[in-house]
Order: C-alpha cells, then structure tokens, then sequence
C-alpha cells in the first residue's frame, strides 16, 4: 500500500507541473478583448445588494503561491520545467493526413496489434507499443480522412473493442469491432 | 521535496508571506495582497481597466494563464479544449469584470469562472483514453527529450485514469491536490458542501490509486 | 423496395457465370482459393456498376483475419455491395466512394434512402461522408435510427462536418455520464441550435456579443 501511495504521489507531482500553452494564446485573446466594449463598475443598485450580502471571504495566499510559481517559472527559465516539443517537421504528419493516437488495456498480454480497415486488418502491420510495464498499449497511425472499423487483437487470440469508441454496427464475422471517424474531406 | 503530512498532501504549500509550510487548514494574510510578488496586485490592476485602461487586464491574463490552464488542461485532458476554455474564461472575467465584488480576490473570482466553464463544456464530457486528432505538441511533449521514462509512462498512464475517473471526482481532486485549495474554497467556487467535497476527494484518491494500480499490474 | 431492387440487380450480375475476373493482389494468401474466386467475382460486379471497391476488399480481410468461414465472407462481401450499390443509388450521381461506403454504413443502421437522398441535396456543396457516419454513430449509441436520422437531417444546412464530430463526440460523452442516449441528443441539439442561431460568424461572434448587465 505504501508503494502506491508514493506512486499516487508522483502523479500528483507530475499534474502539479506548469502544462505548455500555445505561444500564440495571448494575443488571441487581447485580439478578442481588443473588439469588446470596456466593462463599466456596477451601478448602485448593485453595489447596495453587494453590502446586503454577507461574504464567506477569507484572505488567501494560495494566489500570492501561484504568482509566486510563476515568477519562478519565468526568472529560472523554462527549458529544466517545461518539455520543450521537438522540431514540427520530426513529428507532423504529411500533408492531409491526420495523427490518431489509439490506446488500449490489455491486462496479461504479451503482443498487442491494431487491425482495421486503414491496414489490411493485418496483424503485423500495427504493432502496438506496450507504456512502460503498465498492461496499457499504444500505437500513433497517421490516417486520410474517412470512416474506418478497427480492433485490437491480443496474442493474436483475443479480440478486444476500443470501450471509448462507437461501435461498429454491421458486425458480420462475430466478433464486433469500434469505428473512428476523421474528419477533413 | 516530499514533506508528510497527515492531511495526505505529498508537498505541503509554502506561503509566500511568512515563508514558512503552511499546514493545510491554516489561512495566512499577506501584506499587500494577491497577486503582488511582482507588479500590482490584481485589485489595482482591476480598478484601472475599470477606469478606462483595458490594457490593464493584460496584467491580469499573464498573472493567470499559467495556472488556470494547467487546471483546464488537467481537467478536459486536450489542449484544444483547454485553451477554448481558458480563452473563454478570461473573455467573460473582462466583460463582467464590473460584477467582481472584490477587485481584491480576482485571482479565487476568475478562478470560479474558469471552473463553471470547464463543466460546461467539458465536465459532462467522459475524456477519451485516445485523442481522436492527436495534436503534434501533445505527442512531442509526451516524447520530450531529458524526461525520465518512467515518469513519461506516468504521464501517460496519468492521462488514461484521469479519463476513467467522473468529472465530478477529477474536479475535486484536482482542486485539492493541484490547486493546493481549502475546502471553504472549493466550497465557495463549486457551490459543494465541505463534507461533499471531502469525500468526493476521498473516493477521487482511491479511485486514482486503485486505476493506476491496475495499469501496471503487467 | 426502392433499396431491394438495385442489390437484387446487383446480385444477379454478381451471380452471372463464366466472367473472368481480375485478381485483387492483397486476397492472394489470406483466403482460400475458392472464397477468394468468388470475392472476386464480386469485386469484378463491382467495379463494372461502378462501385467502390476498397470497402469489399476490407470486409473480405477482415473475414480472413478473424478465421471465419470462406461462405460467410462471401455473404458479408455481396451484403455490402447491394449497400453500396443502394447508397449510391440514394445519393445520386457524383458522389465519392467515401460517402457511398458512409451510405451503406447509415442504411445498414436503419436510415431511409429517401433521407439519404434528403441529405444529399441539403448539402450538395459538401460531402455528406462525415455527416452519414454520425447518424450511424448515433444509432449506434442507442439512438432510434429515426430520431438520428431527423437530427443530422436538421444539422445539415449548417453544421461544418467538425461541428458533426463534436456533436457526436459530445452525445457519446453524455451518454457513457449515464444520460439516455435520445436525452444526450436533444440537449446536445439544444446547444447546436443556440450556436446556430447567433448568426454568421458565430464561433467568435456569439462570444463578443454585448450582454446585457
């Protein structure tokens, strides 16, 4: 038990990192902010009824701890916090393909495969990658926009569906199958 | 640096006012303010947009971004939702920024917008144990030179159980144990009871434990 | 009958004897000689009504990867040509083979082809792949093939296809929260419409709209 709690621990070191926004972020929302009438102080009335109300307020240093963390995020530098993403060309997929990421739990397993319409429904063209020695599996597969059915196949013997992903309707063979949808035609 | 605590934080907060570990229950009020270790604190920036200085809230976004995205991130699990919704987030906090009854506690104020939106957009939506359209930065970060495998399988790990866990409990936990929040606080801003949210942090931990146990029982 | 009457066609030139046909290189090994002869031969009909193929072919592997028998991947094979030749036949000329393939997948799920063909002409500037996937994602949820049916019909004139996707991705998400699958839709509905009716640059319009105090 105590083994788990210190991995529970790690997880919620790792949550508590500082995640990487697009750069871009800030000026889209000045851009935004910049097209809005300026916001006006209540009128009155609204200042009587906010005297009306009793407030649970307390003073909290919890905000003075976030400035604080990222002043520390800033005057460090952020290269040793925040993973900084490879080159694009390294990992973008070509032209009108897009990316999809497939993960599945395959508790026992020794050899995990993605089969589908985009592969031939071949075995070995898709192996998946098991994380770490978790039972979860993993595989990236860069597809053209389409409908495609697909299932993963564990030593080759156990045919498991995608539990995150609609069903496949016409199941023909027996054994049922998920479907995913890429959009961009 | 892990510091035990009987109230089951790994790391127990720092106030930045009196410098010392803030045990989980106590309050501590800083001289000067919210938001004041570097630049004006969040009232006097407030009180100048008002004024008629809307760049002013610029201040206030860079003060903010950081943090409120890594909770809507940690919450919608993509970031094309959690940018959306910290966009949003920060477009309403201007627009009704006349309504924010304490200039003062804008941080907690914009804070509360942010987690009514995450539910709304994203709360009532069960996170995917794949993203349908994996975003290039999201699989770059996952593969980021200089991290530690293993802490790579517990990010990923990490994102597969947060998914499996009902927004409801993913808020409260998140809350608790990223956000480093009282209960009187996610009370204030979930419109929760404290006992409520007490045991809704309980079942998140277990449930989270007993998630990433099984991930990697192989 | 509007939907029986090409497959039955279909079948018969499928069934016609003595016709050579071509050889599709990835059938070769995965499937024994006899059941690969007579996907062929469908895929050959096929090709001659004008139909995709590429979806007979997956169907057929995917029979040959789970070891179902050779009778059984014939049946699924011309199965899904009369789809394909019927959701053709709903949508009309000039669409893709993607939309046919989407077609057949809506039709098999229970959708009528007279709203195939409705949806067709709703949007005629765009393909209708990613809007006949959804329907039958949605019957596939536990949606009524009707109710479905209606809803992507009433998204059709302006719902972008990513706006589709999110609406069913939205629905799904409802539903695994424990929501009936008809209640996920019309709340989702709902806020479609409420998306809709902000008018023409609705995505950063409705945001910056002034709100009363």
């Amino acid at each position: 038990m105590a083994e788990h709690d210190d991995r529970l621990d790690r997880a919620i070191a790792l949550l508590r990192e500082p995640v990487p926004l697009d750069a871009d972020l800030d000026r889209r929302i000045a851009e935004r902010i910049a097209a809005l009438p300026a916001p006006r102080r209540a009128g009155p009335l609204r200042l009587a009824a906010r005297w009306l109300v009793e407030r649970r307020l307390r003073v909290r240093p919890v905000w003075a701890l976030a400035a604080a963390a990222v002043l520390m995020v800033v005057t460090w530098g952020v290269r040793g916090l925040i993973p900084a993403p490879p080159p694009a060309a390294t990992t973008a997929a070509a032209p009108g393909l897009q990316t999809v990421r497939f993960v599945v739990l395959a508790p026992g397993a020794a050899h995990v495969s993605l089969v589908g319409d985009f592969n031939d429904w071949t075995e070995d063209a898709t192996p998946m990658q098991r994380i770490a020695t978790s039972d979860l599996w993993a595989a990236s597969v860069p597809m053209k926009p389409g409908r495609y059915r697909y299932a993963f196949v564990a030593d080759g013997t156990t045919w498991l569906v995608d539990p995150d992903a609609p069903p496949a309707l016409d199941d023909d063979f027996g054994r049922p199958n998920s479907v995913v949808t890429i959009g961009g035609s | 640096m892990h510091t035990p605590s009987t109230a089951g934080y790994p790391i127990a907060p720092i106030c930045v006012t009196c410098l010392l570990h803030r045990p989980p229950d106590v309050t501590c009020r800083p001289v000067t303010g919210y938001g004041s270790v570097n630049g004006p604190p969040d009232g006097d920036l407030v009180r100048r947009v008002l004024d008629g200085e809307p760049d002013a809230f610029g201040g206030l976004v860079a003060r903010y971004r950081d943090r409120l995205g890594r909770y809507a991130m940690r919450m919608l699990g993509n970031p094309a939702d959690a940018e959306d919704v910290l966009q949003e987030t920060f477009i309403r906090a201007y627009r009704s920024l006349g309504r924010c009854n304490d200039p003062e506690r804008f941080g907690p104020w914009v804070y509360g917008i942010l987690v009514n939106r995450c539910r709304t957009l994203g709360a009532k939506r069960a996170r995917r144990n794949r993203v349908q359209i994996a975003d290039d930065v999201v699989l770059a970060r996952a593969a980021a030179p200089g991290d530690h495998a293993e802490n790579q399988a517990l990010r990923q790990t990490l994102e597969w159980a947060l998914a499996r866990v009902s927004p409801t409990l993913r808020e409260a936990f998140l809350l608790r144990y990223v956000e480093d929040l009282s209960y009187e606080e996610m009370a204030d801003m979930t419109g929760a009871s404290v006992p409520a949210l007490k045991m809704r942090v309980s079942r998140a931990r277990e449930e989270l434990r007993r998630l990433l146990v099984e991930a990697s029982d192989g | 009958m509007h939907r029986t009457l090409p497959a039955i066609l279909f079948v018969l030139v499928a069934l016609t004897p003595g016709r050579a046909a071509a050889q599709e290189p990835r059938l070769a090994g995965r499937l024994p000689d006899q059941t690969r002869r007579d996907v062929e031969a469908l895929l050959d009909s096929a090709r001659t009504a004008g139909l995709p193929t590429e979806p007979l072919v997956d169907r057929a592997l995917e029979g040959a990867t789970k070891h179902a028998p050779g009778e059984r991947i014939v049946a699924a094979v011309r199965r899904l040509a009369a789809d394909l030749a019927a959701s053709r036949d709903a949508f009309g000329a000039g669409v893709s083979d993607a939309e046919i393939a989407a077609g057949a997948s809506a039709l098999r799920a229970g959708a009528r082809a007279d709203d195939l063909a409705r949806l067709r002409e709703i949007r005629s500037d765009q393909p209708v792949t990613v809007a006949a996937a959804v329907l039958t994602d949605l019957v596939a949820l536990g949606v009524p093939p009707d109710t479905a049916t209606a809803a992507v019909l009433a998204l059709a004139e302006r719902a972008k296809d990513s706006e589709y996707l999110a609406f069913r991705r939205n629905i799904e998400r409802d539903v695994a929260l424990g929501a009936t699958p008809v209640a996920a839709l019309e709340f989702q509905m709902q806020s479609a419409a409420n998306l809709f009716d902000a008018g023409p640059g609705r995505a950063a319009g409705a945001a910056n709209r002034p709100r009363k105090p």
